[in-house]
Order: C-alpha cells, then sequence, then structure tokens
C-alpha cells in the first residue's frame, strides 16, 4: 500500500512536472506574439475610437506587470495557473477563469461522454467481432467501422444539420435553447442541455467508436490467439467464462492504455464540429482568441487547460494500470 | 497392462485460405496405463496437432475424417472422444482424465491472473472440491513438485517464477486432478540443460507415483531415451516407425530414423562430424505422392517411393516400420 501510494505520488509528480514543462513552452510562445497585452488592449481601444498615448501604455503595462523579468512573470503565471487563475483576457477585459470555467467543462465533458459512448459501444462490439465467425455480421461490422473512420466528423456534422433543417427546420445547433443560454443550473436547463448535447456526443463518438472497434477486435484478435487461452481450454475452462476471463481480461490493460490516446484524438476534433454545430464551447474560443483576436492569455489559458486535461487523464489511466495489471502492481509493490 | 488409449486411423485436415491441407494421415497408436510413449519428428511434422486431436482441442478449422476414432479406456467404460461434442462432455478429456502441458510454460499461464487461482480454478471445474479444499490441494501439489514455499508461489503470477519453477508449477497443476494421461508437448524444450535433466527426473517420479499414461512429444531423441517405454516417430503428418525405444535407437531401420540418430551428437566419438538430413521438410501444401520422406530419402527405390504409399510391416516382433526396403515387393 506504500508502495503504492509511492507509485501514485511519482507519477503525480511527473504529471505535474509535465505540466510545468508545457506550461513553460505555452508562456514563451504567448510572448512571442508580436506586441504584449497592453498594446494589444490599447490597440483595440483605438480602433474603437478612443485616442491613446505612449504613457497611457507604458502605465498599463505596470499595471498588468509586464514590467517585471521574464522568468518573474512565467512563475507567477505558472503558479496561478495550477489554481486555476489566468489573468484577464487581453482584449475581452473579463476574467479567463470566469469566461471559459463553464465552457471548459462542458468541453471536457463531451469529450468524455463521447470516449465512454465510444468504448461502451466498442467493447461488445469488439468482443463478438473478434470471436464470431458469422461472415454477414464481420462484413456489415467492417463496412460501419470503415464509413466512421473515413467519414469526416465535419462532413458528418453538416450533414445531420442539413438534414434536420430540411426535415424539421431545427438546425439541431448550440447546446442550449434560447431561453436556457444564460440561465442558472437548473433540472429544465440540465434537461435541455441534454436534448442538445446528445448530437455533438454522437457525432464525436462516431470516429472514435470506429476506431475503438478496431482497437479492441485487434487486440482480443492478438489474445485468443494466445498460448494461455488454448491452455486454459486444455483444463477445461470454457464458454463464456474462457472468453471473459482470459482474453477479454487480458485485453483490457491495452485498452485502458490506448482511452489517453483518443481523448486526445477528439479534443483535437472538437473544434471544428463545434464550430459547425456554433457550440461555444472551449475549443472554438482558442481558434478565435488564435486566429482573430490574437489574445494571448486566453489562448494560453485554454492551450493550459487542455495540456492539463490530457496529463489528467493519463495519470489516471496509469493509476488503474497499475490496480488492474499485476505485471505493473507488482513492478511497483514489490 | 491395460489399455489406456487408442488412436485409430487419426487423418486431421485443416482448411485454410490455400485450401484444404493434411496435417496428420491415417496415424494410429496404443498406450497403455502407466506407459511412457515419446513422440519424435521433425518441426511441422504434426506432433502437437495429433496431441491435441487427443483432447479434441484443435481450433474450428480443423476436420477430422470419418475413419478417426480415439477410444479412452476409463474406469467406468471407453469414451469415443470424438464423439464429445458440448463442452461439458470435453470436461472429461479437457483437464480431467486427460491433462496438457505445453512448450512455454511463461505462456500458457494467464499473465494477469495468479498461479493459484488458475489451478483452484481447474479443481473447482473437474472435482467437487470447494474452494478451501482446491486451495490446500494446489499448494500440496506445488509442494509436491518441488516449489519451496508453495503457500507464497501459489499467490503468485507466472512472471514471477523462473523457467524451471514455471514448468514445475504447470506440471503441479496438470496433475492435480489426477488424470489418467498427461500430455507434454515438448515440456522441456524451453529449458537450459541442468533445469531440463531435473523436470524430466520428475516427470519420471511423478508418473511411477500416479500410474499414468504419458504422450511424451520431443524433438530429442536423447530425451526420449531417457523417458520413454517406447517411442513413435512422425513425418509430414504419418507414423513412419515405431516400438520399443531400444528396439528402435539400436536397431533405426527407417531412413528418416537412421538420419535423425545419426544426427545426435555421441560422447564418445567427438571426431566423427554430425549428418543431419539434408533438406527440408516438404510445406503440407506440397505432400509428395506415395512415401512422403521421398524427396529426401537417400535411398529412394524410384517408382515404387513416388508411386505407393508404404504400409507397417514388422522389423521385429513390436517394432514396424513403413518403408517400402520393408515390404515384401521393394525387400531387397
Ligand atoms: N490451425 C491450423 N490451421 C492450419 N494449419 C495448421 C494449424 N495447426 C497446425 N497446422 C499445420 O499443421 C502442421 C503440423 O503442425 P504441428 O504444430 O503439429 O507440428 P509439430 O510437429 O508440433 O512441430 P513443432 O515441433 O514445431 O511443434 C504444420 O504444417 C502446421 O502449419
Ligand atoms: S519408402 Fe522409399 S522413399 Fe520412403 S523411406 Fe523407404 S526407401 Fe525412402
Ligand atoms: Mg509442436
Amino acid at each position: 500500500m506504500l508502495q503504492f501510494s509511492k507509485f501514485v505520488a511519482v507519477r503525480a509528480a511527473l504529471a505535474i512536472l509535465t505540466l510545468v514543462l508545457v506550461s513553460f513552452i505555452v508562456f514563451t510562445l504567448m510572448e512571442m506574439v508580436p506586441g504584449d497585452c497592453a498594446e494589444r488592449y490599447v490597440a483595440f481601444k483605438n480602433s474603437q475610437g478612443s485616442v491613446i498615448t505612449p504613457e497611457d501604455i507604458q502605465i498599463e503595462r505596470v499595471r498588468l506587470g509586464l514590467d517585471q523579468p521574464y522568468i518573474q512573470r512565467w512563475g507567477s503565471w505558472i503558479f496561478n495557473a495550477f489554481q486555476g487563475e489566468f489573468g484577464d483576457s487581453c482584449i475581452l477585459r473579463v476574467n479567463i477563469a470566469q469566461l471559459l470555467g463553464q465552457k471548459f467543462w462542458l468541453s471536457l465533458g463531451l469529450c468524455l461522454s463521447a470516449l465512454l459512448l465510444a468504448y461502451a459501444i466498442a467493447i461488445p462490439v469488439g468482443i463478438l467481432a473478434a470471436t464470431s465467425k458469422n461472415a454477414v455480421l464481420n462484413n456489415s461490422l467492417r463496412l460501419v467501422s470503415y464509413l466512421g473512420l473515413a467519414l469526416p466528423n465535419f462532413l458528418l456534422a453538416l450533414m445531420i444539420m442539413l438534414f434536420s433543417t430540411v426535415m424539421f427546420g431545427n438546425s439541431l445547433t448550440g447546446l442550449f435553447s434560447k431561453e436556457f443560454r444564460d440561465a442558472a443550473w437548473s433540472y429544465d436547463r440540465f434537461m435541455d442541455f441534454l436534448g442538445h448535447a446528445w448530437l455533438p456526443i454522437f457525432i464525436l463518438g462516431w470516429s472514435a467508436t470506429a476506431f475503438a472497434i478496431q482497437t479492441v477486435r485487434a487486440l482480443m484478435s492478438d489474445e485468443i490467439g494466445k498460448l494461455y487461452v488454448t491452455a486454459a481450454a486444455a483444463r477445461g475452462v470454457s464458454g463464456r467464462r474462457l472468453l471473459m476471463r482470459y482474453p477479454a481480461r487480458h485485453a483490457l490493460s491495452p485498452i485502458i492504455n490506448s482511452l489517453g490516446f483518443d481523448l486526445n484524438r477528439i479534443f483535437n476534433e472538437l473544434p471544428i464540429v463545434a464550430l459547425i454545430l456554433t457550440l461555444t464551447e472551449a475549443g472554438s474560443l482558442l481558434i478565435e482568441a488564435l486566429a482573430r483576436s490574437n489574445d494571448q492569455q486566453l489562448a494560453g489559458a485554454i492551450i493550459f487547460m487542455l495540456t492539463a486535461s490530457i496529463v489528467g487523464i493519463n495519470f489516471i489511466t496509469d493509476v488503474i494500470l497499475a490496480l488492474t495489471d499485476p505485471r505493473i502492481r507488482r513492478s511497483i509493490v514489490g | 497392462m491395460t489399455r489406456l488409449l487408442d488412436v485409430e486411423n487419426l487423418t486431421l485436415q485443416f482448411d485454410t485460405d490455400e485450401g484444404r491441407i493434411t496435417a496428420v494421415d491415417d496415424v494410429s497408436f496404443t498406450l497403455e496405463a502407466g506407459e511412457v510413449m515419446g513422440l519424435v519428428g521433425e518441426s511441422g511434422s504434426g506432433k502437437s496437432v495429433t496431441a491435441k486431436s487427443i483432447m479434441k482441442l484443435n481450433p474450428s478449422n480443423a476436420v477430422y475424417s470419418d475413419q478417426t476414432k480415439i477410444t479412452l479406456h476409463l474406469d467406468d467404460g471407453p469414451v469415443e472422444i470424438m464423439g464429445l461434442q458440448t463442452s461439458k462432455e470435453l470436461q472429461v478429456v479437457r483437464g480431467g482424465a486427460i491433462s496438457m502441458i505445453f512448450q512455454e510454460p511463461m505462456a500458457s499461464f494467464a499473465p494477469a491472473i495468479t498461479i493459484g487461482d488458475q489451478m483452484v480454478e481447474q479443481l473447482m471445474i473437474h472435482t467437487d472440491m470447494n474452494a478451501k479444499r482446491s486451495k490446500e490441494v494446489s499448494i500440496e501439489m506445488l509442494d509436491r513438485v518441488g516449489i519451496s514455499d508453495a503457500g507464497t508461489r501459489f499467490k503468485q503470477y507466472a512472471f514471477e517464477l523462473s523457467g524451471g519453477m514455471r514448468q514445475r508449477a504447470m506440471i503441479a497443476m496438470a496433475l492435480s486432478t489426477k488424470p489418467k494421461l498427461l500430455i507434454a508437448d515438448e515440456p522441456t524444450t524451453a529449458l537450459d540443460v541442468t533445469i531440463q535433466a531435473q523436470v524430466i527426473d520428475l516427470m519420471k517420479d511423478l508418473v511411477k507415483d500416479f500410474g499414468m499414461g504419458i504422450v511424451f512429444i520431443t524433438h530429442d531423441l536423447g530425451v526420449i531415451a531417457q523417458t520413454a517405454d517406447k517411442v513413435a516417430v512422425m513425418y509430414l503428418g504419418r507414423l513412419i516407425e515405431q516400438g520399443a525405444v531400444r528396439d528402435v535407437i539400436r536397431n533405426p531401420s527407417h531412413p528418416y530414423t537412421k538420419g535423425l540418430i545419426a544426427a545426435l551428437p555421441s560422447l564418445d566419438d567427438l571426431d566423427t562430424p554430425l549428418t543431419p538430413i539434408p533438406g527440408d521438410i516438404p510445406s503440407p501444401l506440397e505432400r509428395p505422392a506415395g512415401c512422403v520422406f521421398n524427396t529426401r530419402c537417400s535411398v529412394n527405390m524410384g517408382e515404387i517411393c513416388h508411386a505407393k504409399v508404404p504400409q507397417f510391416s514388422a522389423v521385429t516382433q513390436g517394432h514396424n516400420v513403413a518403408c517400402h526396403l520393408f515390404n515384401g515387393e521393394g525387400a531387397k
């Protein structure tokens, strides 16, 4: 148990170290964007008609702490970032944590639900595909997963929107109906959210599922061919017990291992799907911040949070693996 | 002696992408209770699939001929193995009255299940012991095969044991249900020589104690000479020579067996070069007509060897060989 806590502590430390390194890279990138937050705000103000002098810029710099040395600013940025505090957006002038908070969790929720959906389908279907000799079943599965892999998510999103607009006069976009958009969380708002969220979850889950089925099927076929399965059959273990306790149980570790990678893929798909469905999720804010307004504070915060989620998932799967796979468990518990 | 196993006209084909291949062709042999039979032959000759046939363990692309008949004689009557269908029926030959040990002890244990759990599982399937009793019996068995600190080993995983220890554990597991027949498929090939000798000694002891029959598969005639009572030599799915170990090793008659024995290193005479049999075993897709060995046989008598499959004929009492040299027509 002590060893296990040590393992968790070491992994957690590694995860934090990764985040510190990432934050350094993110922060450096933010610095490398020409101009700083003060100039950007001033330029923005000027474009709105106010006249601002170089002195004003200097005052703004001091106020934002931009006159401090680089290392010190990085230090305080990361110190705050770990507490979920990212300062104010350069342009929008609102607190980033407040601006992003809910959107970020919604995005993470969408991605995790898509991942969950993908594996909830892929595990039974993948096992079936690996064990069944039924040609019709296998071929139709092949077709479906081929479609899943070949049909880009954004195309699927467009198709569904088009279809529902034509059929129901409702494009199914957004995460909330108008009346709930800015309302406080309530049962009704939650139900409204679910009514909207299934579509992005389905679209994000679509190719993830196809991918996951292939993963599960390949891993299962691999395990089924192994000698220990034949050996177990030779001892009289049979049927569902043989399948579940031997190959399926042993395919689990590599499946868990691939979860972090899959979540990463889903994250990457999120912005484009969100753009089409006009979801205001974190990914599309990122694109907005990067491409249009050059808001380095906001972009940095989003990249940091995305990375933190991936690192967090990897940390969690590492711990689950250590709990479920004796080879890893024994190597740490001794 | 009481008869334990009859294998009659075992013919086994596999459906593959390249078509139907013949892996075992009309193989027959018998085994008495308490007897050890060595099954030898080069890689690909069909030893493992023959052994698995006895448990009906070949994968689903296997096709057995209608003539195939495998009978296991148990105290409460004979069991026709080819007729067993449901997994319940098959349990008697899978871990019940027959156990099998494989070449790779590491790979034959499930990596994420403890040795103990796998042993208990087998006992619970085949006996009416409860979990507690199964555990006691398993630990006794581990102890019996010379594993020290069996209680601890019981809770460990295969990767935590050394190679020799794993194979001992495998033997313990195989014998825990007190099978009448043990099939050992190259049980020592993966072990180094000293451990190999220990494991073979252990098996010899256990056979005596348990009085079971053993089919011992190997490509090492030296191991056969140490362990077996009789030997069957297999080539490309056919038995080509069988008899008492002494007779076959002292007086090998089939050109293939002669070659196998000539290829054994001899400690008395280290100067004579080893003479391995030239050429490779043909692919089962290209089984030669006539005698299966004709592509590599140095004696090859032409026409008859290519046209006619040689049948068994006796060299001496109980020592049979399938080669035209010994058949009426071909004999000189
Ligand atoms: N499931 C299968 N499908 C198709 N062919 C098979 C199958 N199992 C075995 N074979 C073929 O049957 C032949 C005999 O194989 P087998 O494993 O019995 O050889 P072996 O004598 O045990 O060799 P080795 O010493 O390498 O273990 C080989 O040519 C092999 O490729
Ligand atoms: S039958 Fe002919 S080819 Fe076959 S082993 Fe005898 S002599 Fe050689
Ligand atoms: Mg083999």
